[in-house]
């Protein structure tokens, strides 16, 4: 064990939840430390459809969560505008969509406050021409894209400020109890192995799908109900608008543009365990036939990826009928705040469950109340008034900004190194200077390298090549090793996102990239067949 | 109407070699493709049977012959033939391969610093075939600026033992950067645009003697040096002489990700040759339909540049590649198509195309999917009846071979794309070559 670290609160998860609450703590004055198990929002943050609700999706059945949702779409385009892409959403009545929903669509958006203007079909038809000719009525919402990752790393930047602190790559353990109380946590360093106790006066949870096996290790129960999205990835913006369909909320029925590609999302089904589940070509297929009525052609366009995300559904006992847990559409997509103390007998302990990603801060300052309200501290949540660091306020995101940004500077040869998602040396170099230890993925997180049309074929082999440059000139021993695991590990998860959507010209793509890195660059002689399993892809020197 | 007496579809080397073989016997052939193939981004070498249990290709055949289903059963003892024949026609164009079926396989460093294995290479690659003699060091030298190659990440892997499979190697690995005159600060460079600043004898001596120093300041001495592969394309053979008279270590080129320069020269030598010969090929061309008449071809519509284009045809190649040359379609239902005619496509049930892991040891089951045909390369139905009287298919789209896994695609296109083009020729052509009728 090393050595021991003291903190006021201690916050499990490393999501956006888990972010918002950092700060919110930091901002009201309590020493707080986030940790989480692998990179920051690699958990059902990083893997949704980006979308900022307007609320829209909400207002028939769940009008509480439709209120939520646009007060902090409001919020946030204030506080966090360059996490924000304005792209305006649709909610579009196909001919396969009742009468009765979408007559009543207009009413139910006033009554919950959600901003809604119907428009003429030819006029969105003209903005977005991909779109069903058929349609027959558009209601104009202000639904928008949102990018998780900026997002998290705002949060704890501003929470750093305020004297705390956070910590990935730390998987939670152990926790220490002494009667009514949690005292300390026990960490262990997925990287080095090592462990660290943390002593502390309160626990928050923020572990989402995974919360009932961190209230387990105080021997409380918390019964989440995992639900898996499946989620499919095209290499283009067949739309710049968010388009919905307007009916009662389903599989398929949203397409988000996000930076250089677009979403179709979801599906909804249960999973036992969060961290085990299997996206079929059964799912696959059925989404793209439900996302043929809001586009025609999808069709015929080309599928890069598929992915799946679990949400942190809840319901309490009591509620948690038969047919909610059947349909995991039927369980509030509202939160709730756990106090294990009188639910418990944890007198120092609270879960957050539920919500979703667009009400994070609204979730996080909820949870902060009840804690602050245990712990006598009676500072206001501020969290709603101020811009978060590294934001400029109203300027939200703009996909052409980084060409802009590099003609502004007098344009010419960039060195660029992903050309689908314009990320130059400089960019990757900085971003390796800021975060030693990390992993490709990281990378691809924090600079969206590897994540345009190419989807890495292109650009993952001069990562290895950059950090073994590095590596080699900051005197590491293990350069190969290091630029193995980028390569290896890139082309290992491009092909699990490629494999249940494997056909047409995506698997033709997905022929031609390996036989380039098989047939020509020899990619199997860097196996190591007998090797124990490495838990992770790190790829940045570590310091 | 245009007419020939063989359409080939399909440009990478079994059309190409089909084609050559077509027109030498005298036939009106005509190339038809929507691009450019395989040759674009494969190393430009002659893969024939790179087996890890094979010595030689020639055992690496005879291996491959025996596993059920695989094509070198009825080509296999006609590789040697093939490769004979095609020799000369590209040492015509100035490309001279070294190696061949009897040449034990050496494992051939690459540029993301692993290996793979070869014995018949294009001259610029050849010094990378012999055995690494006691001592003998290897430099890898890369251009400043250029980010497809990365010496220092190269070299170290490359001083590995593991990736040289435990057994001969370079005593040492160094790496050494140039910069290039008039490309130290340009970034954006691919080794296309390299390949055609060493075209310019005046720039190529410059560059020539700023790379010679360069490697004459890593210490040691002889041995071997690696560099991109970017040394010229239409003028290679003379980048080559310049490098190895200049350097102080036998220089090979490690081919790069698209484009490939080696496999371009190879593309542009085969080309030639089937001009030479007589042929055409027009690229460009999205094949709209093959229209028969029972069991014969009769004619082949293209459409390209706003019009469609249709041209009679004596005889039919199908030489479109696999899934990666859109030779085979994989449906979203789970069905593998064959576009122009329909053939029937052997392969497994959609669930069990891919293997879990991307580098299951086995391979993925689809790898296999292709065109059956008999020993003549006619296509067959399910009970082994040929389909067609006047069709052939030639290269990755035949049924039963891993042509990357296996390291078998060039000899397996080589030898199918003449044994169909002389399958064909065989019978009457109906009419004798007209040179310069096109």
């Amino acid at each position: 064990m090393g050595e021991s670290h003291a903190y006021d609160v201690l916050v499990v998860g490393g999501g956006a939840t888990g972010a918002g609450v950092l700060r919110d703590l930091a901002r009201r004055g309590l020493r707080t430390l986030l940790v989480e198990r692998g990179d920051y929002g690699t958990g059902t943050t990083g893997r949704y459809h980006g979308l900022l609700h307007s609320g829209g999706r909400y207002v028939a059945k769940d009008a509480l969560a439709a209120r939520e949702c646009i007060a902090e779409n409001r919020i946030l385009r204030r506080i966090a505008p360059a996490s924000i892409e304005d792209t305006g959403g649709y909610f579009v009545a196909t001919p396969a969509d009742p009468d009765d929903y979408v007559d009543g669509f207009q009413a139910a958006c006033i009554a919950a406050d959600v901003d809604c203007e119907e428009i003429p079909v030819a006029e969105a038809l003209r903005r977005e021409p991909a779109l069903n000719p058929g349609i027959r009525r558009v209601f104009k919402l202000p639904d928008g894209s949102v990018e998780p990752w900026q997002l998290i790393e705002s949060n704890i930047a501003d929470a750093r400020a305020h004297g705390s602190d956070a910590w990935s790559y730390q998987r939670l353990v152990g926790l220490e109890r002494d009667a009514d109380r949690i005292v300390a946590a026990t960490l262990h360093d997925e990287r080095s192995g090592s462990l660290t106790r943390v002593t502390t006066r309160f626990v928050v949870s923020c572990a989402g799908a995974w919360a009932g096996q961190i209230a387990a290790m105080v021997d409380v129960t918390v019964t989440m109900h995992p639900g898996k999205g499946t989620m499919l990835i095209y290499n283009q913006r067949m739309t710049d608008t968010v388009i919905n369909r307007c009916h009662k909320s389903s599989d398929g029925d949203i397409m988000v543009p996000v930076h250089t590609v677009a979403i179709l999302g979801t599906t909804e089904q249960r999973v036992e365990d969060p961290d085990v589940y299997e996206i079929t070509r059964d799912e696959v297929a059925a989404l793209i036939r439900e996302g043929e009525k809001l586009f025609p052609d999808l069709g015929k366009m080309r599928l890069l990826r598929a992915y799946a995300g679990v949400r942190p559904l809840y319901q309490p006992p009591a509620e948690a009928t038969e047919a909610a847990l059947k349909d995991g559409r039927q369980i509030s997509r509202a939160h709730t705040v756990l106090d294990h103390g009188p639910r418990d007998g944890v007198e120092n302990f609270v879960t957050i469950v539920g919500g979703k990603l667009t009400t994070f801060r609204r979730m996080a300052e909820d949870t902060v109340d009840t804690v602050c309200a245990k712990l006598g501290v009676t500072e206001p949540c501020t969290t709603a008034d101020e811009i978060l660091p590294n934001q400029v306020p109203g300027k939200t995101y703009w996909l052409g900004h980084r060409l802009a940004d590099h003609e502004a500077e007098g344009g010419g040869d960039a060195n660029l190194l992903c050309e689908c998602e314009f990320v130059t040396r400089p960019m990757l170099d900085s971003f390796l200077d800021g975060h030693p230890g990390c992993s490709l993925d990281d990378v691809r997180r924090g600079t969206r390298l590897g994540m345009g049309p190419c989807q890495g074929g292109f650009c993952t082999f001069r990562v290895a090549g950059v950090v073994g440059e590095r590596a080699g000139h900051a005197g590491a021993a293990d350069v190969a090793e290091l630029a193995d695991r980028a390569i290896l590990g890139f082309l290992r998860e491009r092909f699990k996102g490629t494999r249940p959507i494997a056909a047409g010209r995506q698997l033709q793509e997905q022929w031609m990239i390996s036989g380039v890195y098989e047939g020509c660059l020899g990619v199997e002689s860097l196996i190591e067949r007998e090797a124990p399993e490495v838990s992770r892809e790190v790829v940045g020197a570590q310091r | 109407m245009p007419s020939a007496d063989v359409v080939v579809i399909g440009a990478g080397l079994a059309g190409l070699t089909a084609a050559i073989a077509a027109a030498e016997s005298g036939a009106r052939v005509l190339v038809l493709a929507k691009g450019h193939a395989a040759t674009h981004w494969g190393p430009g070498g002659i893969d024939v049977a790179g087996i890890p249990a094979a010595s030689t290709p020639r055992d690496g055949i005879h291996r491959l012959a025996g596993l059920p289903g695989h094509p070198y059963a009825f080509l296999g003892d006609d590789v040697a033939a093939a490769l004979e024949w095609i020799r000369p026609h590209l040492a015509a164009e100035g490309v001279d391969y070294a190696g061949d079926l009897d040449t034990p396989h050496q494992l051939v460093p690459t540029s993301i610093g692993g290996t793979r294995r070869a014995a018949i290479l294009p001259a610029g690659q050849a010094a990378a075939l012999s055995p690494w003699a006691a001592g003998e060091r290897l430099v890898i030298c890369g251009i400043a600026g250029f980010k497809d190659f990365w010496p220092e990440a190269i070299a170290a892997s490359l001083t590995r033992e593991r990736i040289w499979e435990g057994g001969n190697r370079p005593a040492s690995v160094t790496p050494v950067s140039v910069a290039l005159p008039g490309l130290a600060a340009r970034h954006n460079l691919n080794a296309l645009q390299i390949a055609r600043r060493f075209d310019d004898p005046a720039w190529r001596t410059t560059a020539i003697e700023a790379l010679a120093r360069a490697i004459a300041s890593v210490p040691g001495s002889g041995g071997r040096v690696a560099l991109p592969a970017v040394l010229g394309i239409r003028e290679h053979a003379a980048v080559l002489a310049a490098a190895r008279d200049r350097f102080p270590a036998a220089p090979f080129e490690m081919p790069l990700v698209p484009p490939s320069l080696p496999g371009m020269r190879l593309y542009a030598a085969l080309r030639a040759a089937l001009i030479r010969a007589g042929g055409r090929v027009q690229i460009g061309e999205m094949i709209e339909r093959v229209e028969h008449d029972g069991r014969r071809v009769t004619a082949v519509v293209a459409a390209a540049a706003a019009r469609t284009y249709t041209v009679r045809t004596g005889a039919l190649v199908i030489a479109t590649g696999g899934i990666a040359g859109g030779g085979l379609v994989a449906e979203r239902d789970g069905r593998l198509t064959e576009p122009l005619l329909g053939l029937p496509v052997e392969a497994p049930p959609a669930d069990q195309w891919l293997a879990v892991d991307a580098f299951d040891p086995a391979g993925h089951p689809l790898e296999k999917a292709g065109i059956r045909t008999d020993a003549e390369l006619r296509p067959v139905a399910a009970d082994g009846a040929s389909l067609f009287d006047n069709v052939r298919v030639a290269g990755s789209l035949l049924a039963g071979h891993r042509y990357i896994r296996e390291r078998c695609g060039d000899g397996v296109a080589l030898t199918s794309g003449r044994r169909a083009a002389r399958s064909l020729t065989a019978v009457p052509a109906g009419h004798a070559a007209e040179p310069g009728s096109e």
